[in-house]
């Protein structure tokens, strides 16, 4: 069993690395990897934007972000991107692969559950930050932006990296839509050799198992060092339902 | 393509059949694995509370493979890999009763019952050390404080969390679908390469799902208001 | 009642009781003073073992508490202690009559009815009887510790310590506890307090005791000692008190 999954590691590393490149789109690890960097990148500022809109007191910035909040926690991420997958060619009259189809689902799905982070970071600094920001004369916008985000972003930092090693094991359904991703160049290798199956996805799974343990444990390293810093300071507790971990749903 | 048209699917007898089917199957995985999640929790929970640091570490492994390995690679380990190292008679029965779904729910189920566990615990850790204190005081036994004065408040603290995670139970459930259970987004897709209308199906399925997932939550939430203990804020 | 014979109790390299011999008679009324640290929550808390101790022995009621004792038996034992905490650790998830009401029903197997019928009593002997069925949420903190001092009064136990019971609780409301705690006296209960009310020690209690270091440093009578007291730290410490 040993030597099976060793052997196939050594045949195929270079496809679950990088997928077909060069006589291909670059897939594996390597596609997973650019899907979740982008993904969170481009979800973090749509986020802060979002959380700014669903405390706002116009209706028109409240009942849109709030009901974009709702839709991507209720329906199924699975759902969504059929939902892009079909639409957006639609929209813009032409077709897309999937890889993009991939990055702008996972840009909308993340950018709700990360506004909710952002949300409860910036009520946790409590009112006074932005009472004494106001009593200054700052703005609205000027208070958050110079004084209530940079804390609030800090504090949030593990959550934002939880949010990404969830964002990583999003990246998995891009396999029913054929994006060549690392689950997807698995099932390429188990399609091949058919006897192995348990040995391929149990490569499969020790890959993300490592990658994510990884994250995740520099996460918690990272909350950590983040309340020795914070601590003397006042920030209220969080009430449990906007606590950053009750948030992360894990698909 | 026509114009806008929910009835040619609500109305179809074929397709409607097929995505009430789907939306069948997508509630039999959701409850079967709810049920065996939440079982499974309550024992991991108990066993994590034993004074063995093995069984501690051995939980504690459980709950790490589960919460960093995506739902669907684990869906894709039990059903591609575990199942072919299964005895062939196991094998054949398995694959006369539904193994998909069967598999399905055993990975869901186990998947949840790691975040589930955590949530319980995290509710027992909350609860202050005081009252154990005070409990084992008046003489109360281990199982007397557990069930008297920890467990109901733990539970209290926990509901939000499991609330929660017994949503995205209920989303992963079209997961299924990559390993061929017909559940609802099986269904849609289906329906949807006979009848053309994607924009018909889609809607009626997201309708639905968000239906079902609001009503999770507002029947967590009206648990939750039941059990604000009085006086709290 | 209970009895202190070379308790000795350590917390690493840290001794927090040392030489401890002392008793409590039948009846008697103990106050425990001195400074913060001196070991006084931690010796009251060696009584119903709470905190163990590394040797000597305590004996309750003739009854060894830190032998080795199956779980039951020690279960036992407790029930018969009563405890009240200075955080009053009240069950929330319980109104006041189900707090008080509970363990009766659960540890010693008395009837639901009865129990609820000697909660009842008991709460009113504390003053509240309209509170019955009010949650430790809706009660102010001296109503709290007053329910407190009837949970653990309904475990009809020989003896009750009270770990600085008043010592939580704003000003205002530290009358209505120390007047049940009086009460409690003048009906013969044996008490052990751990307490910085000099007021009350000077009222009701029948001996102090002042500890400092983890050790007893003087023992005697409340008028002797707040009078005249021997030991150079227990004078010190009653002349900040006084500040």
């Amino acid at each position: 069993m040993l030597w099976d999954i060793l052997s196939i590691i050594q045949d195929n590393w270079l496809l679950l690395l990088i997928g077909q490149y060069p006589n291909g789109p670059l897939g594996g690890f390597a596609a997973t990897l650019i899907l979740s960097v982008l993904s969170i990148a481009l979800a973090f500022p749509l986020s802060v934007l979002l959380a700014l809109a669903r405390m706002s007191r116009s209706p028109f910035l409240l009942w849109p972000s709030t009901a974009l909040v709702y839709i991507a926690r209720g329906v199924p991420l699975l759902m969504l991107i059929l939902w892009v997958y079909f639409m957006v060619p639609v929209l813009i009259g032409a077709n897309i692969p999937g890889f993009v189809t991939m990055l702008v689902t996972l840009v909308i799905y993340e950018a709700a559950f990360l506004s909710e982070v952002v949300r409860a970071g910036i009520m946790a600094l409590g009112r006074g930050q932005m009472d004494a920001a106001r009593a200054l004369g700052h703005s609205y916008l000027g208070a958050m932006w110079y004084i209530i985000l940079p804390q609030a972003l800090y504090n949030m930092m593990p959550s934002i990296l939880s949010q990404f090693v969830s964002t990583i094991k999003e990246t998995t359904l891009g396999y029913v839509i054929n994006v060549p991703e690392l689950t997807f160049a698995a099932n390429q290798i188990n399609n091949q050799l058919l006897t192995k199956p348990f040995q391929v996805f149990f490569i499969l799974a020790l890959v993300y198992y490592l990658v994510c343990w990884t994250l995740s444990h520099a996460a918690t390293v990272l909350e950590r060092r983040i309340a020795r810093k914070r601590a003397g300071t006042t920030s209220g507790t969080l009430p449990v339902e906007l606590q950053p971990q009750t948030l992360t749903v894990e698909p | 393509m026509t114009g806008f048209d929910l009835t040619a699917i609500l109305m179809n007898p074929d397709f409607g059949r097929m995505l009430l089917h789907g939306l069948e199957m997508t509630f039999v995985i959701a409850a079967g694995s709810w049920l065996l999640a939440m079982t499974l929790a309550v024992l991991l929970l108990i066993t994590r509370l034993s004074p063995s640091r093995l069984a501690d570490r051995a939980v504690a492994a459980y709950v790490s493979y589960h919460r960093n390995v995506p739902t669907l690679v684990q869906l894709m380990l039990w059903y591609f890999g575990i199942s072919s190292i299964l005895p062939e008679a196991l094998q054949y029965w398995l694959s006369d009763h539904g193994a998909e779904a069967i598999f399905a729910v055993i990975a869901l189920g186990l998947c949840q019952a790691a975040y589930f566990s955590e949530d319980l615990r995290s509710g027992i850790r909350s609860v202050p050390a005081g009252q154990s204190e005070a409990a084992r005081a008046l003489g109360h036994s281990f199982f007397g404080t557990m069930r008297y004065v920890l467990m109901p408040q733990a539970f209290r603290n926990a509901l939000p969390a499991l609330i929660n995670h017994s949503v995205s139970l209920f989303k992963n459930s079209s997961l299924a679908m990559a390993i061929g259970v017909a559940e609802l987004t099986h269904a849609v897709k289906e329906v949807e390469n006979q009848s053309f209308r994607t924009f018909e199906v889609y809607l009626i399925a997201t309708i639905a799902y968000l239906i079902c997932s609001l009503l999770i939550m507002s029947a967590g939430a009206a648990l939750s208001r039941q059990a604000v203990l009085k006086g709290e804020r | 009642m209970i009895r202190f014979s070379n308790v000795n109790k350590n917390y690493g390299s840290f001794q927090a009781l040392v030489d401890i011999n002392a008793d409590v008679a039948r009846s008697e009324v103990v106050v425990v003073c001195g400074p913060s640290g001196s070991g006084k929550s931690t010796l009251i808390r060696t009584v119903n073992r709470l905190e163990e101790i590394q040797s000597g022995s305590i004996l309750f009621d003739g009854q060894d508490v830190h032998a080795k004792m199956r779980s039951k038996e020690l279960n036992h034992l407790r029930s018969r202690i009563g405890f009240v905490f200075q955080s009053f650790n009240l069950f929330p998830h319980l109104s006041a009559l189900e707090n008080v009401a509970l363990s009766p029903v659960t540890v010693n197997g008395v009837k639901r009815e009865v129990a609820r019928e000697k909660a009842l009593q008991l709460l009113d002997r504390v003053g509240l009887a309209a509170k019955a069925g009010s949650y430790p949420g809706q009660l102010s903190g001296g109503q709290q510790q007053r329910v407190a001092i009837a949970r653990a009064l309904a475990m009809e136990p020989p003896a009750m310590l009270f770990d600085e019971p008043t010592s939580a609780l704003d000003p205002e409301m530290v009358g209505e506890v120390l007047a049940v705690m009086k009460a409690l006296a003048a009906d013969g209960m044996t008490m052990m307090c751990v307490t910085h009310e000099m007021g009350f020690a000077r009222e009701v209690a029948d001996r102090v005791w002042f500890m400092d270091g983890g050790r007893i440093l003087e023992e005697a009578d409340p008028e002797s000692f707040f009078s005249r007291p021997q030991h150079p730290r227990a004078q010190r410490f009653l002349s900040d008190l006084r500040h």
